[in-house]
């Protein structure tokens, strides 16, 4: 399997626009790197880069150590699975499986163990004689998986590989492309725009927005510490809940309540008093508590919690927040509850980088 | 080839098609294709002009016809062409000893000259456009319905092991 050093990487598109913008990162050998963020954020030009679909217009791309630059696809060893399968609707599994070998001029008995051995893997050696059309989508994207798998390359890149597949096939495919990676322990560059895939898939996450790097770590890390707003914003379901807040000496001030500021906070806001920052928390870090009011607006039961959305202060002034509450929660529209916040997020409200809790 | 290869190269007969088959009956049509616009282009006359020249035609479009559906069965490896297969590929023999053989023996008047109504090129050119497409009808349906036997064995074995 391979490593991977992308080193400065930018597009520049014919029109001048720029799509990639100083994109450096580093995978280790079998590591599934996640890249994610909102449609046109630059992720898919990345990968396409990677495959060598796009020029590179400046930056360095090493695999295993060598210069692949100015490669083109064909000598780079990389295998892509793309959101539309691209299988050849004409021929059989087996042959859209193989086809790629045959072309290389392989011998066909090799071919055939090849073709046979990521047959089974995928639990696809009952579906060879079949054409594409006579598969689920979940099949068709396994089949996209072996036809990739054959070839033994390098790297694996994944454009959103399940965005066809409904909602319960996604997850099995998810699964299936976790244990597929154990099992071959691949390098793997993933794309998507599902942040649920990129938590549950990734060994790291690449975070993008807007051609940048937003931030670049562990799925945890990304959650529980997210470099900026638009981190904490795109990752976590429901979203982070922010307010504009005022930092006093030993309190938060925010529009409609005010929250004690304690030992830890105290010092990591210190060179912030007197000025605005933006105040983040999590849905699922509240509970029933005394930090401040919500006027219930509608509830959402999910069985084990319950999302509360609702706003602070009056309605069509005040901010509007979510909170996931244990339990059956039966709140009706104008209810007041009171909520507690128990973990923080706090960020600069000008440059919109957390402000880290010093430790 | 080694004991292992041979199984293999069995086992692929379960996924693949029988391209060899097919491909020696799509040349077939080809040739039959050649023979007959060799013998249509043939400028003596009326000698062409009769009942014979129409059962031509429509035997060449029933062979064009079986040939294509024969080429399609023997790839995805149906026996049942085999026979078809044979058939047609006599039938290619036989036409030899009628129109182009009648035709090289007969003369015709043509612009006041006395000529043969197929000359030696054409009859030659005919012969081997047929005879050709003839055997590869034969050895299609031979090479077929050997793979076909080859593979039924070998699932029976596979059969026999599960069991």
């Amino acid at each position: 399997m391979a490593e991977l050093s992308l080193q400065h990487l930018e597009k520049v598109y014919d029109n001048n626009v720029q799509a990639v913008f100083d994109f450096n990162l580093d995978v280790k050998d079998g590591e599934l790197i996640v890249l994610v963020g909102p449609s046109g954020c630059g992720k898919s030009t990345t990968l396409r880069m990677v495959a060598g679909l796009e020029d590179i217009t400046r930056g360095k791309m090493l695999l295993n150590g060598k210069d692949v630059t100015d490669a083109p696809a064909k000598d780079r060893d990389i295998a892509m699975v793309f959101q539309n399968y691209a299988l050849y609707g004409h021929m059989t599994i087996y042959e859209n499986m193989a086809f790629s070998l045959t072309l290389r001029k392989e011998d066909p008995n090799v071919i055939h163990k090849k073709v046979l051995a990521a047959a089974e893997v995928l639990g696809l050696t009952e579906q060879l004689n079949k054409k594409p059309a006579q598969l689920s989508g979940g099949q068709r994207q396994r089949v996209a998986m072996g036809r990739s798998i054959v070839r033994n390359p390098q790297l694996f890149l994944f454009d959103e590989p399940l965005s066809n597949l409904d909602a319960k096939l996604r997850s099995a495919a998810r699964r299936e492309i976790l244990l597929l990676h154990k099992r071959l322990n691949a390098t793997m560059l993933y794309v998507t725009h599902d942040q649920t895939e990129a938590l549950t898939l990734a060994d790291r996450i690449v975070c993008m927005s807007m051609g940048h790097v937003q931030q670049i770590g562990t799925p945890l890390e990304l959650y529980d510490s997210p470099a900026n707003l638009f981190v904490a914003s795109f990752i976590g379901l429901p979203p982070m809940n922010f307010l504009d807040v005022k930092v006093e000496a030993d309190k938060l001030v925010a529009k409609h309540f005010t929250l004690p500021v304690t030992g830890a906070e105290k010092k990591t806001l210190a060179p912030y008093v007197g000025k605005e920052i933006v105040l983040g928390f999590r849905p699922e870090n509240t509970s029933v508590g005394n930090d401040f009011e919500m006027k219930v607006l509608n509830n959402e039961n999910l069985g084990m919690n319950t999302l509360v959305h609702g706003h602070i202060g009056r309605e069509g002034q005040g901010e509007r927040i979510t909170c996931k509450l244990n339990g059956w929660c039966d709140y009706k529209a104008d209810d007041v509850v009171s909520i507690s916040i128990t973990k923080k997020h706090f960020f600069d409200k000008e440059t919109t980088n957390a402000i880290r809790m010093e430790v | 080839m080694t004991q292992e290869d041979l199984m293999i190269k069995k086992d692929r007969m379960r996924y693949t098609k029988d391209s060899l088959s097919a491909n020696l009956i799509l040349l077939a049509i080809v040739l039959d294709a050649l023979y007959f616009v060799a013998v249509y282009q043939t400028d003596v006359g009326s000698y062409y002009y009769n009942w014979v020249i129409g059962a031509s035609i429509i035997y060449n479009l029933l062979f064009l016809l079986s040939a294509f559906l024969a080429s399609e069965g023997v790839k995805n490896r149906k026996t049942g062409f085999t026979g078809m297969l044979i058939f047609i590929g006599v039938m290619q023999i036989v036409r030899i000893f009628y129109l182009p053989a009648k035709a090289h023996s007969t003369a015709v008047v043509v612009n006041g000259q006395e000529v043969l109504a197929m000359g030696d090129g054409k009859y030659i050119f005919a012969i081997v456009c047929l005879a050709v497409s003839a055997a590869c009808c034969i050895v299609a349906a031979v090479t077929s319905y050997n793979n076909n036997k080859t593979l039924a064995d070998y699932m029976r074995s596979l059969e026999n092991q599960s069991a």
